[in-house]
Formats: C-alpha cells, sequence, structure tokens
C-alpha cells in the first residue's frame, strides 16, 4: 500500500472508461500555437513568479504542462484548457490593448486573479499543473526546496533549522 | 548469466516451478539448494537485477508525466489504469491487459506483472505472521473448512524465511500477531511517537507499532553476502532497489538458488496446461506457449510447483483438463475458483497535529505503522466475525499541499517551499470471509491470444464486510480524536476485490478431499506430485498481509516434497 492511499490524498481520477465498454477518445491531439505555449509559460510565471530562486518559467514548468496536457488529456479536455489560455489572451487584449506577455506585473496577476475567480476549472488544471511541473523540474526541486535523492537513514524526528526548505522528494 | 532460453536439450527436470515470484522464488531456491534440478519458467519477460531497474535512480524531472497516465496507457491497460500501482515507472512491470483480457460480472482488480521477480518486485513488503487467531477461526466459525495446519506447524518456516529474507520490526510478544525474527524496526515520525503514547494509554490493549517490512534496516552478514546492502530510505522500492534492499526474487531467492547451478529459467513461457497420466495417475510436466512466438512445447518433471499467483495458479489447473480430471486438475470437490478473498481497504480517517512546527524528519521510510486487531479478541463481541488491522502513519505536508490563504504568486511558492502541518492518518485492512458464491471461472468459449481460456470473476463484499467497514471507518476516527489528531476526516473510497492485490483461496487447502483442493503440506489431493504454494492455498483471508505465509508454507512444501521424493513416495 501506498502511504498517500492511506492519507487521504486523491492522486488518479477513477478511469474506468475504457474498461466500461465506453470509447476512450484518443483521437487527434490538439497543437498549441507557438503563441498559446509562450502564454502557458507566462501564466505559469505568475503562479510560481522569480523570488529569491527561479520561477516557473525559468524552471520550463510549461514544457511538462503542454506534454501533460498533450498525452494525458483527452481531446475534449485538451480543447477546453486552450480555450482557457485563449480566454485570458483575450481578456488581456479587451482591458488593456495588449498582449498578456507585454503587460505590467500587476496587470498579469489582476487577470489571473480574475481566472481564479471566474473560470475556476481552467484555472485549476493550470495551478496543479504548474505547481507539480516546477517543484518536480530540476531548478525547482535544487534550488526552491532542498533535495536529497539518497538519504541513507531515517530520522522521524529531526530538528529543523531555520533554513530548511520542504524535501523536494 | 542465468537465463537459459534455449533449453531445447533439457526438456527434463526433478521439478518444474511455475511462476517466479514471492512462493515461485522460495519453491525454486529450496528445491535448488535440496539438489534438484529445477526449471523455472515465468510468464513475463525477463528482468535483470539491479541493471534492469532503469528508472530506479531516475530524478523528479526525468519523468514526463509525475504519475499521470498517457490517454495511451488507459487504453492499452484498461484494468491497471483503474489505480495507482501503475505507471509510467512501472510500465514494463505490468502486462498490457489487452494481451489477456478478462470479464467482470463483478469489478476485480487483476493485477499480473509482466516480469521475472513477479510482484516480489513491486510489493508492499509489509509482512506479518499469522496466528492461531487465524488458523483456528474457520473451525471455531463454523465457517468454510478448517485450515489443516495451526500456527505451530509453522512457525518454525516462519523463523526460517525470516532470516534470509530481513524483516524490521518491533517485539511485541502479541498472541494475535506473533513476533517475528527482526531486524532493527524503524523509526517512527514525531507525529507518531504523539498518537502513539496518547492511543495506548486512551485504549487499553490496542496497541500502534512502526510497520513490519521486508527492507533490510540493518544489512546482517549473510544479506551482504547475498549481495544485498541496506535501505537507503529513498521510498522507491516499486521501482526495483538498486540496493538490492528489500526481499524481492532477484536480490533474494534467485542469487541462492543461481550459485547452485541446478536452475534453469525460462522466461517468456505461459503455462498453459499441467500434463497429467491417466495411467501414472500423475502429473508429467507442463505445457508452454512461448509468448513471443506462441509456439507450444512440453517440459518434464517429477514433482510441479503451482506458484503463478492465485488466480493464474487456479487457471492453470483448471485449463489441466483429462479423463481422470475432466473440471480441471484437482477439481474433485468442486472448490477450485472459488471461496476468492482478498482484503477490504481504503477506509479510515485522517487529520492533522497541532504543533510539533520545529521537528523535521530526515529521510524517507518506506513503511508506515501498523495497529494490529483488536476486534472480536477476548470479550470483544462486534456484529461480524473477525476483524481488521491499521497501516497508515504520518508525515509533515510538503509542497503538495494545499494553501488556503493564497491562490497563486510569491507568497504561495514561498509557502510552499516551507514544510507545512504534520499529519496522520489509518487506513484499514479487514478479513474477507471466504464464501463459496465468490468465485472466478474460466469462460466457455473465449480464449486469450495465448490459446487460453479467458478469467470471468463474480465476487463481492457481502453483509461481514460491510459491518465490519463501519467499525473500521469509525475505530480510526475516535482513535485520532482521542489521541489528539485534530481536523479528524473520515473516508471511504470503496473497495473492491483484487484492489489489495492480495487475492487468495481459489484453490484451498483443507483435511477432507471432498471439500477442499490441497492438503497440509499444500499437495493437490489426488495428484500428490503438484503442489500449489501460493495465495491459491488460503483456506481464509486473515486481516494481515498474506506474503510471508506463502514464503514459509512454500519452504515448508519444498522441504516435504523433497523428503518424500527421497522416500520414494513421489
Amino acid at each position: 500500500m501506498r502511504l498517500s492511499a492511506v492519507l487521504g490524498v486523491a492522486f488518479t481520477e477513477p478511469l474506468m472508461a475504457g474498461v466500461m465498454g465506453k470509447k476512450t477518445y484518443s483521437g487527434p491531439v490538439v497543437a498549441p500555437t507557438a503563441v498559446q505555449e509562450a502564454l502557458v509559460a507566462e501564466i505559469a510565471d505568475v503562479i510560481i513568479p522569480t523570488t529569491s530562486t527561479p520561477g516557473a518559467k525559468a524552471a520550463g514548468a510549461h514544457h511538462f504542462i503542454i506534454r501533460v496536457i498533450r498525452d494525458c488529456y483527452e481531446q475534449k479536455d485538451q480543447e477546453e484548457f486552450y480555450a482557457g489560455v485563449n480566454r485570458i489572451a483575450q481578456k488581456a487584449k479587451s482591458q488593456f490593448n495588449k498582449e498578456f506577455v507585454d503587460l505590467t506585473d500587476t496587470q498579469k496577476k489582476q487577470l489571473v486573479q480574475d481566472a481564479a475567480d471566474h473560470d475556476k476549472a481552467f484555472f485549476g488544471h493550470m495551478k496543479s499543473l504548474t505547481v507539480t511541473g516546477y517543484f518536480t523540474s530540476e531548478i525547482g526541486a535544487t534550488q526552491a526546496l532542498d533535495y536529497l535523492p539518497i538519504p541513507g537513514r531515517f530520522e522521524g524526528s529531526y530538528p529543523l533549522k531555520p533554513d530548511q526548505k520542504t524535501w523536494a522528494l | 548469466m542465468y537465463l537459459n532460453i534455449d533449453a531445447a536439450k533439457d526438456i527434463t527436470y526433478d521439478a518444474i516451478v511455475i511462476g517466479s515470484g514471492v512462493s515461485g522464488g522460495w519453491a525454486a531456491k529450496e528445491l535448488t539448494e535440496k539438489g534438484l534440478k529445477v526449471l523455472m519458467l515465468e510468464r513475463g519477460k525477463p528482468l535483470e537485477h539491479i541493471t534492469g531497474y532503469e528508472n530506479a535512480m531516475k530524478a523528479p524531472w526525468e519523468k514526463k508525466y509525475n504519475g499521470r497516465l498517457t490517454v495511451k496507457q488507459k487504453e492499452t491497460h484498461p484494468f491497471l489504469s483503474r489505480d495507482y500501482p501503475y505507471n509510467e515507472m512501472t510500465e514494463k512491470y505490468w502486462m498490457n491487459d489487452m494481451e489477456s483480457l478478462y470479464e467482470e460480472k463483478k469489478r476485480f482488480d487483476w493485477y499480473r506483472p509482466d516480469i521475472v521477480g513477479g510482484k516480489s518486485i513491486m510489493w508492499g513488503r509489509q509482512s506479518y505472521r499469522w496466528s492461531d487467531l487465524d488458523f483456528e477461526a474457520n473451525l471455531k466459525d463454523g465457517i468454510a473448512v478448517d485450515w489443516p495446519i495451526r500456527y505451530k506447524d509453522i512457525a518454525p518456516w516462519y523463523s526460517y524465511v525470516e532470516k534470509h529474507v530481513g524483516i524490521s520490526g518491533e517485539k511485541l510478544g502479541l498472541p494475535q500477531l506473533p513476533d517475528s525474527e527482526f531486524l532493527p524496526p524503524m523509526d517512527m515520525y514525531f507525529v507518531e511517537k504523539e498518537v502513539r503514547k496518547r492511543l495506548e494509554k486512551e485504549f487499553p490493549g490496542r496497541v500502534m507499532t512502526i510497520g513490519r517490512v521486508a527492507n533490510l534496516s540493518h544489512a546482517a552478514k549473510h544479506h551482504l553476502e547475498q549481495g544485498r546492502a541496506s535501505c537507503q530510505y529513498r521510498n522507491l522500492c516499486s521501482l526495483g532497489c538498486p540496493y538490492g534492499a528489500y526481499f524481492s526474487t532477484q536480490s533474494s531467492t534467485l542469487p541462492p538458488a543461481v550459485k547452485t547451478g541446478r536452475l534453469t529459467l525460462r522466461p517468456h513461457s505461459m503455462v498453459s496446461e499441467i500434463i497429467y497420466d491417466d495411467q501414472k495417475q500423475r502429473a508429467t510436466g507442463v505445457k508452454v506457449v512461448d509468448t513471443q512466438t506462441l509456439q507450444e512445447r512440453e517440459f518434464f518433471a517429477r514433482i510441479i510447483f503451482v506458484c503463478a499467483g492465485a488466480i493464474g495458479s487456479t487457471v492453470t489447473l483448471l485449463n489441466s483438463k483429462s479423463n481422470r480430471f475432466p473440471n480441471g486438475l484437482g477439481n474433485d470437490s468442486g472448490e477450485l475458483g472459488h471461496n476468492l478473498m482478498d482484503h477490504h481497504f481504503r477506509i479510515g480517517a485522517s487529520g492533522t497535529w497541532e504543533g510539533g512546527l520545529d521537528t523535521y524528519y530526515f529521510g524517507r521510510r518506506a513503511n508506515g505503522i501498523y495497529i494490529p486487531r483488536y476486534r472480536n479478541i477476548g470479550k470483544d463481541k462486534r456484529d461480524y466475525l473477525r476483524g481488521f488491522g491499521y497501516q497508515g502513519g504520518g508525515s509533515r505536508q510538503g509542497w503538495q499541499r494545499n494553501i488556503a490563504e493564497y491562490a497563486f504568486g510569491a507568497e504561495f511558492k514561498e509557502a510552499l517551499t516551507r514544510p507545512g502541518a504534520w499529519t496522520i492518518g489509518f487506513g484499514g485492512f479487514g478479513e474477507t470471509l471466504p464464501y463459496h458464491e465468490n468465485r472466478m471461472y474460466l469462460h466457455p468459449e473465449k480464449k486469450d491470444k495465448f490459446g487460453i481460456p479467458i478469467v470471468v470473476f463474480d465476487a463481492d463484499l457481502r453483509e461481514n464486510e460491510h459491518k465490519m467497514r463501519v467499525d473500521m471507518m469509525n475505530d480510526a476516527a475516535e482513535m485520532l480524536e482521542r489521541s489528539g489528531v485534530k481536523n479528524v476526516n473520515t473516508y471511504d473510497r470503496g473497495s473492491y476485490l483484487g484492489m489489495a492485490i492480495h487475492e487468495m483461496g481459489t484453490a484451498r487447502m483443507g483435511r477432507d478431499p471432498k471439500t477442499s483442493v490441497l492438503n497440509a503440506y499444500n499437495q493437490v489431493h489426488a495428484v500428490k506430485n503438484v503442489f500449489v504454494t501460493d495465495g491459491a492455498c488460503m483456506t481464509s483471508a486473515s486481516c494481515v498481509n498474506p506474503s510471508l505465509t506463502y514464503m514459509a508454507l512454500t519452504a515448508r512444501a519444498a522441504d516435504h516434497a523433497v523428503k518424500e521424493l527421497n522416500r520414494k513416495n513421489l
């Protein structure tokens, strides 16, 4: 038994369509445009910005996001995701008459906050993939977190030092 | 190199072992060490120790999807993709469901490995002795049939296998959960120590201990000599351990078997049936389908150990039809395929601990805590039979947690880079009764690509299990709350048979050939040179993890087999 199964963490969705005889969709994938890919990187970088450590864009979190959307999402869900990306791009134009990438940090945050409040399904996917993509990236895992691939021992009570970060693994 | 794929000249052996998992590995080790020339047949592909564990040393950024399944994986693995053990990192260890689909009159999660070593590579490693509470249970309750053995029969064999395997754990002296030959126990997390102190005071008679696990907390000399090192606390066991720190066929039973020079291991070899000779009134060998070429061939031996996993072994027996056994080898009783059991679980409670924030942990422990069964023991009497134990444990929340205060941005990021609250949870593992009506059988017409009839499952949890689950959920919450845990939430995610991967019972042991398939030494009653020593043999399910018992039963059966061969009784 994996521990997270006992601890109330949901880690897989029940994916029974194939077994229940329903057709699972594996048709053509939605190919995002270069503009959409750049937007994913920009939005991710608002969710996890550069602070004392590099942010999501520098860590390449968008490569993970785009790959997961392409290979793990069914076509309908891929389309919905990029529709959400497009909505943010359109709002940048309608509200500020600019491309999202050209907005100020405050304006970018305003639009992402708007998605968090009013476009919850899209924002939920975007946020969850950004967090995973970032903290499992080499930069995220080794710079924003404490990365220790081979601990060699286990201590269940270990003094928390002031500079201790969350374990990456 | 231990593989001998082209064994054309060598078709006759002293013993054939079908399957190379926990049970098959032990059979091969014991039989070769006792001087027999053994052919081990494995349906899956080769998996070399250490070098074959391709994903074991990968960094998180080398994973493509970090645990998510691709649309393609869901299509090729419609059954396996329903639960967690199958993912991008373990892809090659599991069988492609499409190679042999099965039918579910009721949902059954059947996890089929596709490698030498079987599920011993991916297993959960929790290792507990059964007790007479288990071996006497059917007799006392008037349920199913009595076990033909008692604890005293298997106790020395538990000791024997434990010394070789290496089980880390804490001595408790409990009658319902006898101690093993232990390596040092692993440490508990801060929160677990806090909860344990309070729980054991609040609930006299209940105990919370560290999980007993087949990981080398401290490799003994004989483990080092096997090429095994102590656990490095990476918690990536199911990818295969480059240190050989947990028990698997590859790390523990295959090396000594290979060392004898008497083992031939043949992967890609699906046993379709056992050959029974009506004149000699004994099994003489097996028919094998090469899974790559689909060609058939035969091998012969004096004894056969069937260790293909509970369902796999039962399929093999059911598909071995002869004049003497028109309904499957050894199926005089009609019980073959019936009494299908597993543990029911995915129910319990969890919460958070306030405080302890100046304490963290070091390393990743591939183990949890264990609360041994306390229900229906002594004066405790419930409205159901048998009981359950809890597995679970604590930790401190990491970057995966939700941050309520911030949706995104610099504060959100900074919060995730610091550890969160301590959490703890208990999940019940309950005993399932052996119901004759719970069964699997061969489809009368449909066959898979290897020409073997596909399996149909028709088994479900029943009233006794559902009543027990009420306690499993409520007791967990009560123990956590009275031990000082806050924000306690209960859950019941539903449990389908097979999901615990403790499937068992479909060729049960018993005293009477009219009502059971195997005798007290795991021999098919009417075909004494065929032994079944995996989960299929179990007469009841207990609530504790079964693999250690399969090991002990296999070693005991192998000892009996060789003694009987020497006495010319086989």
